[in-house]
C-alpha cells in the first residue's frame, strides 16, 4: 500500500490522491502551470496524469457551480473510466450536482464537463448513450412500471420498447405485468423502476444517485452486483452514496466530495484504512473506569482520557483496532465489567471533516 | 405465471399522451366542467324568458348582441383564460417543479417537440371542455347560427393564445396559477380595459373582435381588423412557445 500524498503520477488502483483545495485565485495561478500544481485538483485527476488511460468517459476539469450565493462544487477536477467509481460524501456535499452536471441538467459555472468526448448540456445525441437514476422520488404516477420503462425506450427510439422494458424490468426484479401504477409502489419499488428506465437502452456512462435508498438488504445485494455487472461489461459507471458501507461494495475506486470539494480519490480500502488510522474518540463505562483506563494508557493503546464522574471516561486512541482488542483483554484481567464501549467520532460527518483537515 | 396483458401503448405522440395523462386529473375536469354548466345554465336563462319559455327579446339582433355580451364576458374573459391557465401551466409547470422532466429531457429528444407536446396536450384537453359547452352556451342564448360559429371561433383562438402563454409561465416560474391568475383578472380585465391602445395588450380583445365581426355585433374593445384579430393570438403562442423552447434548453432541470 502506498500513499502519496502530492498526487500519483503513476495512478495506482490502490493509491489515494490527497487533494487539497487551493482559493479560487490560487487554482487560477495555477492552472498556468506552475511548478506548485503538483497538490492542485487537476493533478489529483486521473485524466491529467501522465500515462493515464485515454478511454476516461467523463472527464471534470475545474468545474466550479454556484447558486447564487451558495457554492454547490468548487473546483473539481477528476476523470473515470469504465468500471463502477463511487462519488462518496455526506448530504449537502455537492455529490447530487457532480451528477447532475454530468448528466447536462445543468452547466457548470466554470470550468469544463466531458461525457464520452461531449458537452452533455447541448450534444443531444449523448442523451441516448447516458443513463441516469436521480434522487427525486416523484415519478408519472400514473403510470405502471412497464408504461414508465418503455416510455423512456420510446423515446430512445429501440426498436421493440416492450421487449426492452420488460427486460429492464426483469434485470431489477420488477414485474412486467404488474398493473398498478407507480403511485402504489413502495419506496424501493421505485427505486428499482428508476434504474431499469436508465438501464433500458443500454447506456455507456450510468449515472446513479443514491440508487440504493429505500431497498432492503437482499434488493440491495442485486442492484449492488448489477451495478458491478455493468462496470465489468465496459460501462462507466457512477454512483453517489453517502453510505460508507455501501460503497465498500460498489467497487475499488472512490471520489470523495466535502463541502462542494474533492477531498480524496482512489481506492477505497485505502482510503478506509485511513480513516481507521485517524485518532478515534470513544467513550468506555465501566465499573474501574479508572483501572482500566490507566493500564491502557500504561500500554499506549490511548493516547488521551477524560474522565466522566466515576464510571465513564472518553479516551483517544490512535488505533481503534488495537484500542478494541486491548480494553476488553485489560478488563478481563482485572476483572471489569465493560458497560459501554461507544465511539463518538464514527459518524461519515467526522471521517469527512478528518478528511478535509488533514 | 401471470399472464402478460399489453400495457396501454405509448408508442405513438408518447410525450402528448403521458402528458396530457399527468394534466387530466378528475378535479380539474370537473370543476371546469361545472363552471361551464354554469355557463350553459345562465344563458339558457339569458335565451329564455316568460312563463312559457318565450324569448324576452324577440328582436333577433338584440339576442345576439346579448349573447355575444355574455360569451364575452364569460366566456372569453373567464372560461377560456383560467382553464387554458389550469391545464397549460400544469403541463410542463408540474415536471418542472416535482422533477419528473428530467425523465423527459435526459432523452435524446428535441426541446421543441417537448414543448409542443405539452401545448398540444393542454390545447386537446382544454378545447373540449372549454369550447363545447361554450357552444352550447351560445346556442341557448337563441343569438343564431352566427354567435355559435363566432363563439367557437373565438374561443378557440383564445385557447391557443392562452395555452401558449401559460406553458411557457408554467415552466418559467413558480406559482404560475397565481401569476396566470393576477395577469387574467389584473392585467387582462383590469389595465388592459383602460382604453383601445392598452386592450391591443389583451389576447381577449382579439378574439372578442373575432367573435364580433363573425357574429356581426358591436362590442366594447372589438375593433382589431382582420388579419391581425386572427394572426396576433397565433404568433402570441408562437413567439411564447419559442421562448418556451429555448428556456428548456438553457434551464437547470431539477
Amino acid at each position: 500500500m502506498s500513499w502519496d500524498i502530492e498526487g500519483d503520477p503513476g495512478g495506482g488502483d490502490d493509491v489515494v490522491a490527497w487533494v487539497q483545495v487551493p482559493a479560487p485565485a490560487e487554482s487560477a495561478t495555477l492552472d498556468e502551470g506552475s511548478p506548485s500544481t503538483a497538490r492542485s485538483p487537476r493533478h489529483a485527476a486521473p485524466g491529467r496524469r501522465p500515462g493515464a488511460p485515454v478511454a476516461d468517459r467523463i472527464v471534470v476539469d475545474g468545474v466550479s457551480k454556484w447558486f447564487g450565493d451558495v457554492v454547490a462544487v468548487s473546483d473539481v477536477s477528476f476523470a473515470v473510466g469504465p468500471g463502477v467509481t463511487a462519488l462518496l460524501g455526506p448530504n449537502g456535499a455537492g455529490k447530487s450536482t457532480i451528477l447532475r452536471l454530468l448528466c447536462g441538467l445543468t452547466v457548470p459555472s466554470r470550468g469544463t464537463v466531458r461525457v464520452l468526448g461531449g458537452e452533455p448540456r447541448h450534444d443531444l445525441s449523448l442523451a441516448g448513450r447516458i443513463g441516469l437514476v436521480p434522487q427525486q422520488e416523484t415519478l408519472f404516477e400514473g403510470l405502471s412500471a412497464l408504461e414508465f420503462v418503455r416510455f423512456a425506450a420510446v423515446l430512445h427510439q429501440l426498436p421493440d420498447p416492450d421487449a426492452a422494458a420488460r427486460r429492464a424490468l426483469a434485470i431489477v426484479e420488477l414485474d412486467g405485468d404488474e398493473r398498478r401504477p407507480i403511485s402504489g409502489f413502495s419506496k424501493g419499488m421505485r427505486q428499482r423502476a428508476k434504474v431499469a428506465q436508465a438501464i433500458v437502452h443500454d447506456p455507456e456512462v450510468v449515472v446513479l444517485d443514491e440508487p440504493l435508498t429505500g431497498l432492503d438488504p437482499r434488493q440491495r445485494l442485486h442492484l449492488i452486483s448489477l451495478f458491478q455487472r455493468l462496470g465489468a461489461e465496459g460501462r462507466c459507471v457512477i454512483v453517489s452514496s453517502h453510505v460508507l458501507d455501501e460503497v465498500e461494495r460498489f467497487g475499488s475506486r472512490v471520489l470523495v466530495m466535502v463541502q462542494g470539494r474533492l477531498a480524496a480519490e482512489g481506492d477505497f480500502h485505502a482510503i478506509r484504512d485511513l480513516m481507521d488510522d485517524r485518532p478515534h474518540r470513544i467513550r468506555v463505562r465501566s465499573d474501574q473506569v479508572r483501572v482500566l483506563v490507566t493500564r491502557l494508557l500504561d500500554r499506549g493503546a490511548v493516547v488521551g482520557v477524560r474522565l466522566e464522574g466515576d464510571t465513564a471516561a472518553v479516551v483517544d486512541t490512535l488505533d481503534a483496532a488495537r484500542f478494541r482488542r486491548e480494553v476488553a483483554a485489560v478488563a478481563h484481567e482485572e476483572g471489569a465489567r465493560l458497560d459501554e464501549v461507544t465511539p463518538l467520532d464514527d459518524d461519515l460527518e467526522s471521517v469527512f471533516r478528518y478528511l478535509v483537515e488533514r | 405465471m401471470a399472464a402478460r396483458t399489453p400495457a396501454p401503448s405509448l408508442s405513438r405522440f408518447p410525450i402528448f399522451r403521458l402528458l396530457l395523462g399527468t394534466q387530466v386529473t378528475r378535479a380539474r375536469v370537473l370543476s371546469l366542467l361545472g363552471l361551464g354548466l354554469v355557463g350553459v345554465i345562465v344563458a339558457i336563462a339569458i335565451g329564455m324568458a316568460g312563463d312559457e319559455g318565450r324569448p324576452l327579446v324577440e328582436d333577433p339582433v338584440d339576442l345576439t348582441t346579448r349573447g355575444a355580451r355574455f360569451v364575452s364576458t364569460f366566456g372569453l374573459s373567464l372560461l377560456v383564460p383560467v382553464s387554458a391557465l389550469v391545464f397549460s401551466a400544469a403541463s410542463l409547470g408540474d415536471p418542472s417543479e416535482d422533477g419528473t422532466l428530467v425523465y423527459l429531457w435526459l432523452r435524446p429528444v428535441r426541446r421543441a417537440r417537448i414543448v409542443l407536446a405539452a401545448a398540444a396536450s393542454s390545447f386537446a384537453v382544454a378545447w373540449p371542455i372549454v369550447v363545447v359547452p361554450l357552444g352550447i352556451a351560445a346556442w341557448a342564448t337563441q343569438g343564431g347560427t352566427g354567435l355559435v360559429v363566432g363563439t367557437v371561433a373565438s374561443a378557440t383562438l383564445a385557447l391557443v393564445a392562452y395555452t401558449g402563454l401559460f406553458c411557457t409561465l408554467g415552466l418559467r416560474v413558480k406559482r404560475s396559477l397565481v401569476w396566470g391568475l393576477l395577469y387574467i383578472f389584473i392585467w387582462e380585465g383590469f389595465i388592459a380595459t383602460a382604453n383601445e391602445t392598452a386592450a391591443r395588450l389583451a389576447v381577449r380583445t382579439y378574439a372578442r373582435s373575432v367573435l364580433a365581426a363573425v357574429a356581426d355585433v358591436e362590442l366594447r374593445f372589438s375593433s382589431i381588423a382582420s388579419p391581425w384579430r386572427w394572426l396576433v393570438p397565433v404568433a402570441v403562442a408562437v413567439i411564447a412557445l419559442g421562448y418556451a423552447t429555448h428556456r428548456l434548453a438553457d434551464q437547470d432541470v431539477a
